[in-house]
C-alpha cells in the first residue's frame, strides 16, 4: 500500500473514533449488578456492555447510509443517532421496571439536587443503597455517552471503508476497536458511574491516554490490511 | 417507500419484541447476569437453594453467539446449499440452540458442584426439565434475530451492507444489553428479593437472603420465568422492539439516498420524545411514592 497524507488522515481519523468511544463511555449511567437489584443508580448492567450494544446499533445504521452515500456528516450522524435511539429505548424501559415493577422513585446518591431539573435526591434513596432508577440528569448523561459511542464507531467505520472497501472486514475491525476502547474505559470507571455529575467523572484524562495509546496501535495495525476477506 | 418495504419494518419490530421477551425470559431461567450475584451469593452465606445458575458470560456476548451462530449456519445453507430461507433459519437456530445447551449444563455443574463446601448440591432433576426450557428460548431469540437480519439484508429495498451473521452479531448483542438493563430488574429488584419490604431498592445487608421458597414447596427457576413473564420479559420486547423498529422506520419511510436529513431529524425528535417521557415517569413517581419516612437528613423533599 501507499503511505501517503490519505493514510495519515485515516489514522487520525481512527484516533479520534477511539477517543470518542471512550469518553463516551464514561458518559453512560451504569450501575452494573447493584443496579439490576435497585441498589445503585443508573441502568443495571455492565459499562462495556451497554456501551457495545448502543455504539454498534449506530455502527449498523453508519453502515447503511455509507452503502447509500459518501457525506462523512450525514454518516457520522446517522451513526450517532441509531446509537441514541437503541440507548434510549433501553434507559425508557428499564424506567418502567423501576417505577411500576420495583416501585422505587428515581434517585442519585452522588448529589443533593439534580442539576437539570433541580429535584432534590436524599429523600428519595432508599436506606441501604446508593440511589435507585434513572433520574433526568443520568438520562441526559446517558444518551450523549451512547450518541458519542455511536459517533466513534462509525468515525472508526468510515476510514476502513475507504481503504478496504469490504463492509463486512471493515465492520469487525470497527467492532474489534471499539471494544478495546470501550474496556480500557470501563476499567478506568472501575465498576459503575452515574455520568458526567459523578465525581468518578474526573478521572477522564486517565481514559483518554490510554485509549489514544491504544487507537493509535490500532489504526496502524488496521491501515494496512487492504482487503483479502 | 411502499406498502410492501413498510410490512418488512412492521415485521422486523415484531420479531424483535418477541426476541426481547424470550431472550430476558431465558436468561431469567437460567439466572444468567447481574442478578445472578446473588444467586451465587446465596449459598455462600448460608442459603443453599434450587435455582439454575449458568453464568456463562454476560448477556450480550452470549447472545451476540447464540444470534451469530444461527445467522451463520444459515447463511451458509442458503449460500451454498441453495435451501429455502426459512428451513435454513430453522436450522441455524437449532444448532444455537445445541450450543447453548451445551454451555448452560456445563455452566451449572460447574457452577453449582464448586459450592459443595457451602452445601450446595447438584439437583439432576433442575438439569433435566430446566434446561430444555431454556435452550427453547434461546431458539426462539436466535431464530428471531437471524430472522431480522435476513430480511435486512435480501428482502428491504436498501439492502444492508454488511453480511448476516454480522448483523445478527450486533444485534444479538443489542438484545443481550437490553434484556440484562431492563428484565434482569424485575428479576433481581422484585422477584428474588419479595420477603422484603416493597418499594425500596436492597438493602445491602440483605446480599444473598434470596427468596427460596415457592407457594407450594421449594422455588426454582420455571417458577421465576412464570413471574417474569408478566413484565419483566414484556418490557424487554419493547426496548429491543422500539430499537429495531424506530431505527429502521425513519430510513424506510424517509429515502436515505434523498432524505438523509430527514431521517436524522426524525431520529432526534424520538429521541427527545424519550426525554420528555422518562422525566414524566420521574416527576409522576417521586409524586405518588414520595420521600422515604426514614430519612434523616435537612434537604426538604
Amino acid at each position: 500500500m501507499n503511505f501517503d497524507i490519505n493514510t495519515i488522515v485515516y489514522i487520525l481519523e481512527i484516533l479520534v473514533g477511539g477517543l470518542l468511544v471512550g469518553i463516551g463511555v464514561h458518559f453512560v449511567p451504569v450501575g452494573g449488578a447493584p443496579a439490576a437489584m435497585a441498589q445503585a443508580t443508573g441502568i443495571g448492567t455492565g459499562t462495556v456492555q451497554l456501551a457495545a450494544g448502543s455504539g454498534l446499533t449506530g455502527l449498523l445504521a453508519a453502515g447503511l447510509m455509507m452503502s447509500v452515500t459518501d457525506n462523512l456528516w450525514l454518516i457520522l450522524a446517522s451513526g450517532a443517532v441509531g446509537a441514541g435511539i437503541m440507548i434510549g429505548s433501553t434507559m425508557l424501559t428499564g424506567s418502567w421496571i423501576y417505577a411500576y415493577a420495583v416501585g422505587v422513585p428515581f434517585a442519585s446518591a452522588k448529589v443533593n439536587y439534580d442539576p437539570i431539573t433541580g429535584f432534590s435526591q436524599p429523600p428519595y434513596v432508599a436506606i441501604g443503597t446508593v440511589g435507585h432508577g434513572i433520574p433526568t440528569i443520568c438520562f441526559v448523561s446517558g444518551l450523549i455517552g451512547g450518541m458519542m459511542g455511536g459517533l466513534g464507531g462509525a468515525m472508526i467505520y468510515y476510514p476502513l471503508y475507504l481503504i478496504n472497501g469490504n463492509a463486512a472486514l471493515s465492520a469487525m475491525f470497527a467492532i474489534g476497536i471499539f471494544l478495546v476502547n470501550a474496556v480500557i474505559a470501563s476499567w478506568n470507571i472501575q465498576g459503575t458511574i452515574e455520568g458526567f455529575h459523578d465525581p468518578k467523572f474526573k478521572k477522564w484524562p486517565f481514559a483518554f491516554k490510554a485509549c489514544a495509546i491504544a487507537s493509535i496501535l490500532l489504526a496502524l495495525a488496521s491501515v494496512l490490511i487492504t482487503g483479502g476477506a | 417507500m411502499d406498502a410492501f418495504s413498510m410490512g418488512l419494518i412492521a415485521a422486523m419490530g415484531a420479531l424483535a419484541t418477541v426476541a426481547g421477551a424470550s431472550e430476558d425470559i431465558e436468561s431469567d431461567i437460567g439466572s444468567q447476569s447481574n442478578p445472578n450475584s446473588q444467586v451465587q451469593l446465596a449459598a455462600q452465606v448460608g442459603n443453599p437453594h434450587r435455582i439454575y445458575n449458568k453464568a456463562i458470560s454476560g448477556e450480550p456476548p452470549a447472545n451476540a453467539l447464540w444470534a451469530a451462530t444461527a445467522a451463520m449456519v444459515a447463511y451458509t445453507l442458503i449460500t451454498a446449499f441453495q435451501m429455502p430461507a426459512l428451513l435454513a433459519l430453522v436450522a441455524g437456530a437449532s444448532v444455537a440452540a445445541l450450543f447453548n445447551g451445551v454451555f448452560s449444563i456445563s455452566s451449572y455443574f460447574g457452577r453449582n458442584s464448586s459450592q459443595a463446601r457451602f452445601n450446595q448440591w447438584v439437583y439432576m432433576d433442575i438439569v433435566r426439565y430446566t434446561t430444555p426450557s431454556i435452550m427453547a428460548h434461546a431458539w426462539i431469540t436466535a431464530f428471531c434475530i437471524a430472522t431480522i437480519s435476513y430480511i435486512m439484508v435480501y428482502m428491504l429495498p436498501t439492502p444492508h451492507p454488511f453480511p448476516m451473521p454480522i448483523i445478527a452479531l450486533i444485534w444479538g448483542l443489542a438484545v443481550g444489553a437490553i434484556g440484562s438493563s431492563v428484565g434482569d430488574i424485575h428479576y433481581g429488584g422484585e422477584r428474588e428479593f419479595q420477603n422484603r419490604q416493597f418499594g425500596c431498592g436492597l438493602n445491602t445487608m440483605l446480599s444473598g437472603q434470596i427468596v427460596r421458597k415457592a407457594e407450594a414447596g421449594l422455588r426454582n427457576s420455571i417458577d421465576n420465568a412464570w413471574f417474569c413473564t408478566k413484565f419483566g420479559g414484556p418490557a424487554t420486547g419493547m426496548g429491543f422492539g422500539l430499537t429495531v423498529f424506530l431505527d429502521n422506520w425513519r430510513t424506510t419511510i424517509f429515502d436515505p439516498v434523498t432524505q438523509a436529513s430527514l431521517a436524522i431529524a426524525m431520529g432526534i425528535f424520538f429521541i427527545i420524545l424519550m426525554v420528555v417521557y422518562n422525566n414524566y415517569i420521574e416527576r409522576s413517581v417521586r409524586a405518588k411514592y414520595g420521600p422515604y419516612p426514614e430519612y434523616k437528613g435537612d434537604i426538604a423533599a
